[in-house]
């Protein structure tokens, strides 16, 4: 069953879009500030309209079929909307209590969301005095109380330490693949959407790139060679005699490679004069900045 | 809508400084007539019997008055909270529908400005047993409680418009101090209307809560009243009624209450829907 389809124009949000995200996977959105990525989230969520095209979520169709998607989704909002002078408890039961759940199955649903994101020490704690990583994970439990199939998150590990970041990543791939959920998510850190099964780049409203995390590193990545040598002046006189393509870096060579097997020749030849080298795959941050900088789009 | 509204109360008793600016006017109006506001009138007005009483009465009616706008308008505060802070944003993502949401806000503030008037009312009380007068019959409560309903009615439907138009709580809440000051002035309350010049007088029989100070006016000076124009000619007795505001007349007409109370309903009517409309013109 495919679930987002849709394509719409859009003057400057979200340009002429579309994209379908399988059941059950982690889906990654990417893009710089302003890119469009709340917009797109906010037409799913059904808060916005667009202005044309036409947006299904699970089979139900955005502008017609609100309520059910409602009902289909949670969310994760990029800020902690939940009440600050609220306890936990009393946030949960509030929230729990507008999707017309009996207190029995509020009690019930605040149990099985604390348990899935941890936060049992801290119920009776105020929403407003808990640290940045508590409250995300208290929004997640939040999003996950009316049992939605599918998951957004928007922008859901920005502003956190490294700790809390990791935290929630493990949470969200266990919801991914303990529950069979769907995850969309949206992202400016490229190394998070690494754990995704497909990611989406887009720039100005428009996709730039799709693919696997893989597919985009190998379609996007060049590997390059770092050699470093003992004797300069010998190794750039043979770089020079055999139209090899170097830059000189701080204690050393690099070389572009097509791929990283392309090393191996290199390294026979120059055998004698290399004291020491390593190859170097490019990051995926690397990866970004090349797609986002590419002059045709 | 009930479990919305219900969040509201929760988060406004919780916000103690939005409770205390809501009652802000009220402390002010109450400290004014202690100092001076209470001496001035006194002379104002001749020496007669249940002076003390009859004025005291008067200031309760004034108080309550006050109190009705201040406390449904404060009640407001979470509303401009949620729409300053983004986080009506997560309502919109549940079942509620917005007409819904707006609902739960006015409910709240109808059952805090209710509530805040009934405590005030009991603390009038109070105030009536430590001065040594007579306190209020059974009667008379349940007739103010009555006027009370309607002035938290016309007041919250007033407020609704008024808080579309603000973003901030800082701006809210400065607003709310000054709203809650104009108050005393547009309903005739820090000084008798008598003393007033003719524009300002037709201004306040205009204003919607000013007929609400007249009828709790009516109510709470009943007995007093009774008592201080025993021996006097009934000519005293209105001229004291029209002076201080407990009876309006309008191009010679006396107002009675069944008017005030007509006209309350359909100025509550009215700014309901006007609040309805522009929230729903604002949303686009």
């Amino acid at each position: 069953m495919e679930n987002v389809s849709k394509s719409f124009g859009h003057v400057n949000a979200v340009d002429d879009m579309s994209f379908y995200v399988t059941k059950g996977s982690l889906f990654s959105f990417l893009g710089t500030n302003g890119a469009g990525k709340s917009t797109v989230i906010s037409i799913i969520l059904t808060a916005l309209q667009p202005d044309s095209g036409s947006v299904t979520v699970n089979g139900f169709t955005v502008g017609k079929e609100d309520e059910v998607i409602r009902k289909e989704i949670g969310v994760v909002f990029q800020e902690s909307l939940l009440d600050p002078l609220l306890s936990v408890q009393e946030n949960l039961e509030i929230r729990a209590q507008l999707y017309g759940m009996a207190k029995q199955e509020r009690l019930a649903a605040i149990q099985r969301c604390a348990e899935i994101v941890d936060i049992h020490s801290i119920l009776k704690r105020r929403y407003g005095k808990l640290s940045g990583g508590q409250k995300r994970r208290v929004d997640i439990a939040r999003a996950l109380l009316h049992q939605p199939k599918i998951l957004l998150l928007d922008e859901p590990t920005t502003g956190l330490d490294p700790q809390s970041r990791q935290q929630i990543w493990k949470m969200i791939g266990h919801l991914q693949k303990e529950h069979g959920m769907t995850v969309f998510l949206t992202t400016h850190y490229i190394e998070e959407a690494a754990n995704s099964d497909f990611v989406i780049v887009i720039k100005e409203g428009r996709i730039i790139a799709k693919g696997t995390p893989i597919d985009l590193k190998q379609q996007y990545s060049a590997d390059r060679l770092f050699i470093t040598t003992t004797d300069h002046i010998a190794l750039r006189t043979h770089f020079q005699r055999d139209h090899v393509q170097y830059q000189e870096e701080t204690g050393g060579y690099t070389i572009d490679l097509p791929n990283t097997l392309a090393a191996i020749p290199i390294l026979t030849t120059y055998q004698s004069l290399i004291s020491s080298f390593e190859v170097r795959k490019s990051s995926l941050d690397d990866v970004f900045i090349r797609i986002h900088d590419r002059k045709d789009v | 809508m009930l479990i919305f509204a219900k969040r509201n109360l929760l988060l406004y008793f919780r916000d103690k400084s939005a409770v205390f600016f809501s009652l802000l006017a009220v402390l002010i109006l109450i400290a004014l007539y202690v100092f001076f506001l209470g001496d001035l009138i006194a002379d104002g007005v001749p020496d007669f019997p249940a002076k003390h009483w009859l004025l005291l009465s008067w200031i309760i009616a004034g108080v309550i008055t006050v109190t009705s706008v201040t406390t449904t308008l404060g009640a407001f505060s979470v509303m401009v909270n949620d729409q300053a802070t983004n986080a009506y944003k997560d309502f919109r993502v549940t079942p509620i529908k917005p007409p819904q949401l707006l609902g739960g806000y006015i409910i709240s503030s109808l059952s805090i400005g209710f509530l805040m008037c009934i405590m005030t009312l009991l603390v009038a009380n109070a105030m009536l047993l430590a001065t040594g007068e007579p306190l209020l019959s059974f009667t008379q409560l349940i007739q103010s409680v009555g006027v009370l309903f309607l002035a938290v009615l016309t007041a919250s439907s007033m407020t609704s418009l008024l808080v579309i138009f603000f973003k901030t709580s800082h701006a809210f809440a400065a607003a709310s101090t000054v709203i809650g000051t104009l108050i005393g002035f547009l309903t005739g309350i820090y000084i008798p209307i008598g003393t007033l010049p003719a524009y300002l007088q037709s201004m306040i029989h205009i204003f919607p809560i000013s007929h609400i100070a007249a009828l709790l006016r009516q109510i709470l000076m009943d007995a007093p009243m009774t008592e201080a124009f025993a021996q006097a000619p009934v000519e005293m007795k209105e001229s004291f009624q029209l002076n201080m505001g407990v009876v309006f007349k309008v191009n010679g007409w006396h107002i009675s209450p069944l008017v005030s109370v007509m006209y309350l309903l359909l100025i509550t009517i009215i700014f309901f829907m006007l609040s309805t409309s522009v929230m729903k013109y604002t949303r686009r």
